[in-house]
């Protein structure tokens, strides 16, 4: 079966744009406050369309469904998808199976970003963006550029020391976060929740700013995938696929860790996503660059705004909890049945 | 080229498309950006320093609509009186029912316990632990017109946002001082339409707290007095009052010495720093997270050496009135000077 599965990649695909409408639909529709169907769908064509099916409701239930809950819905899925690319990018750039969006120091420069923000005491609100979503943002850019430069620039071989300095980074990094904690006081609960990650800060402006980026992101990564299948061969394979390694690593790396970033910027640091969700894709449809990226993006975006939804509903828990304690029984067995020893 | 190279990607191309036509349709929700309510200040605020006073509206002009300032230097704009109240902590619940407003409050925080009528309210934000849970579906499903949320990131300021981006308003209070509780009070009276009631009810406080304080000045010279907040048996570390801090002002006030724990942003201070400053009289805050009994304090691994040890003078006073910063602070200040001067007669309560 898993054969005939991965000779049609489309219909994986549709079944996943369908599952991920249905995901939609309910984490639009459930919530804290109960509200019918019947409304949640009047409002959204309402809002969307223009279309006024009779249904009525009150101004409360619109601020709610389209003020509240889409935008935190739709930024689920943005942010699972460009988690689950850079994920695709880290693993297939670095040849490593346990790579994350984080492992090049992402996640310590933006927290490091988000505790000093929380530390100083300037208050400076850009639109609809904080100091915190600022500085987290360019935190997580900076540390991606820092292990980078530090690392050898991506030249050819040197995979091992771009890891290791990355790990090297984020330890400096995340000491320097340990000591903002420290200082920081009653502030300190900031600082976790924004650790602890959550979409709870999602709004239609934050998402104008972080959906474009991540979108345009994932579709720069799909037209490189051939690139991303050479690198998987080996540097000097690649080489001689035509594939001008140091170029491609350079624009690979830039991509995915700007993904990570405006995902981070917005909802905090969400694991999972990003390690399990390529393994499961190519578990499924194979490892094709050019199937995994398009899927993955499908696959992200279900489970975060998934897991978002029972974490709502559950009380509002964090989004990471959940979706590791669902998914990773799952990523488990699927390893288990795969039929093919799955290596990298 | 192949051809497969050519033909445009399926479903990405999907994806856009559907983003497209939402972004275009949310492009007339004009909830972007932060709306003429509440400016987003590029005001410096500092945290660990008193607050900027509030400025109530004189009693005898229109109620509403008014501009108020609050505590974190927003201007909020309150259009006509709310009859929809959330109050998102204790200090804030208990000033609302003082100042008469208590049937307009629609929904509470998990810890508010008192008046008796606020705890069966609905909560809308809990406090668990370390986490802040913020339900802002159930406020606006409350269709609350008046937000009341607690400062120093007790209330999340995404939060605090987020309503303010939704068109309700909300003011940010905190006391860290005796003097910012009047004038926090104030603040709320004006907010909700009971300037009045605010200005009699802080003149009350005011007179009974400086007859109190008069009262224990009086007596004598202050005696060394440490306030327990919280003590952790199994790391040791000891909970005091900061410096400059609110329960630290409240001690001063009651004819103590307060012991801090010699830095204003730090609430714990070290056994050998409480045994060099010797209290004369030490204080147990009892509440419902911290139940000490006096014979286990006196009993703790080097305690014994202290004054107030060896005189037996170890008493406990419910914390809530004395550290919470709302309308029963007078009432707590009289708890706080029965222990340390428990031989002086205090003015009676009117």
């Amino acid at each position: 079966m898993a054969a005939r599965i991965r000779s049609r990649p489309l219909l994986v695909a549709v079944v996943a744009v369908v599952i991920l409408m249905l995901t939609l639909l309910a984490g639009v529709g459930l919530g804290t406050v109960p509200i019918s169907p019947a409304e949640t769908i009047g409002v959204i064509l309402h809002r969307t369309l223009g279309l006024d099916l009779g249904i009525t409701w009150s101004p409360a239930v619109e601020t709610i469904v389209w003020d509240l809950r889409v935008p935190r819905v739709l930024t689920s899925m943005v942010i699972g998808a460009g988690l689950a690319v850079a994920g695709v990018v880290f693993q297939g750039l670095l040849r490593n199976p346990l790579a994350d969006p984080y492992v090049l120091g992402t996640a310590s420069g933006a927290a490091l970003g988000a505790a000093v923000a929380v530390v100083l005491p300037i208050q400076v609100a850009f639109l609809a963006f904080t100091l915190l979503h600022g500085f987290a943002f360019a935190g997580a850019l900076f540390a991606a550029w820092l292990v980078f430069r530090l690392g050898g620039g991506g030249g050819p071989g040197g995979l091992t020391r771009l890891l290791l300095t990355g790990y090297a980074i984020a330890s400096v990094l995340t000491a320097f976060l340990t000591l903002a904690m420290y200082v920081s006081g009653s502030e300190l609960r900031q600082i976790f929740s924004f650790l602890l990650g959550g979409l709870a800060a999602a709004s239609w402006s934050r998402l104008a700013f972080a959906g474009p980026l991540i979108i345009v992101t994932c579709l720069l990564v799909f037209r490189r995938a051939r690139a991303l299948d050479g690198m998987l061969l080996g540097d000097a394979a690649a080489h001689h696929l035509g594939i001008d390694v140091r170029r491609e690593r350079r624009a690979l790396l830039a991509l995915g860790s700007m993904a990570t970033a405006a995902g981070v910027a917005i909802s905090g640091l969400i694991g999972f996503v990003g390690l399990v969700v390529p393994h499961v894709v190519r578990l499924i449809v194979g490892p094709r660059a050019s199937l995994v990226v398009p899927i993955s993006v499908l696959a992200g975006a279900w489970l975060l705004s998934a897991a978002d939804l029972v974490a709502r509903m559950l009380g509002d828990i964090p989004v990471g909890v959940v979706m590791a304690l669902l998914g990773a029984p799952f990523f488990v067995i699927l390893l288990g049945r795969s039929r093919v020893r799955y290596e990298l | 080229m192949s051809s497969r190279a050519r033909r445009l990607p399926a479903v990405p191309t999907l994806l856009v498309i559907l983003f497209a036509v939402l972004l275009a349709a949310c492009s007339g929700s004009g909830t972007t950006s932060i709306p003429p309510d509440a400016t987003g200040s590029t005001v410096p605020a500092t945290t660990a320093s008193p607050t900027p006073e509030a400025t109530p509206e004189p009693t005898a002009a229109p109620a509403f609509p008014v501009s108020l300032t609050d505590d974190e230097g927003t201007v909020v704009e309150i259009a006509t009186e709310p009859q929809r109240i959330v109050s998102l902590s204790p200090a804030n619940t208990e000033i609302l029912f003082a100042l008469g407003a208590g049937g307009r409050v629609v929904a509470t925080d998990n810890s508010s316990d008192f008046p008796a009528e606020a705890v069966d309210l609905p909560d809308v934000i809990a406090f668990e632990g370390f986490t802040v849970v913020v339900d802002v579906e159930q406020i606006v499903a409350l269709e609350a017109d008046l937000v009341v949320a607690a400062g120093l990131g007790f209330t999340p300021p995404d939060a605090v946002a987020q309503l303010r981006d939704l068109g309700i308003p909300v003011l940010v209070v905190y006391a860290p001082t005796v003097d910012a509780v009047y004038a926090d009070i104030e603040l709320i009276g004006a907010a909700v339409g009971a300037a009045e009631t605010a200005l009699t009810l802080t003149d009350a406080m005011r007179t009974e707290i400086d007859a109190i304080n008069a009262a224990v000045v009086a007596a004598g010279i202050p005696p060394r007095v440490f306030y327990e907040i919280g003590y952790d048996g199994t790391t040791g570390a000891i909970y005091a009052p900061a410096d400059a801090s609110f329960v630290a002002e409240m001690v001063t006030l009651a004819g103590g010495e307060a012991i801090t724990t010699g830095d204003p942003n730090s609430y714990e201070i070290p056994l050998e720093i409480l045994i060099s400053a010797d209290p004369e009289v030490i204080l147990l805050g009892v509440n419902p997270f911290y139940m000490p009994t006096i014979e286990e304090v006196a009993a703790r691994p080097g305690w014994a050496v202290m004054t107030a040890v060896a005189a037996g003078a170890i008493i406990p006073v419910e914390d809530v009135v004395i550290t919470r910063p709302g309308p029963r602070l007078a009432q707590g200040l009289r708890n706080l000077a029965a222990g340390i001067w428990p031989d002086v007669t205090l003015p009676p309560a009117p």
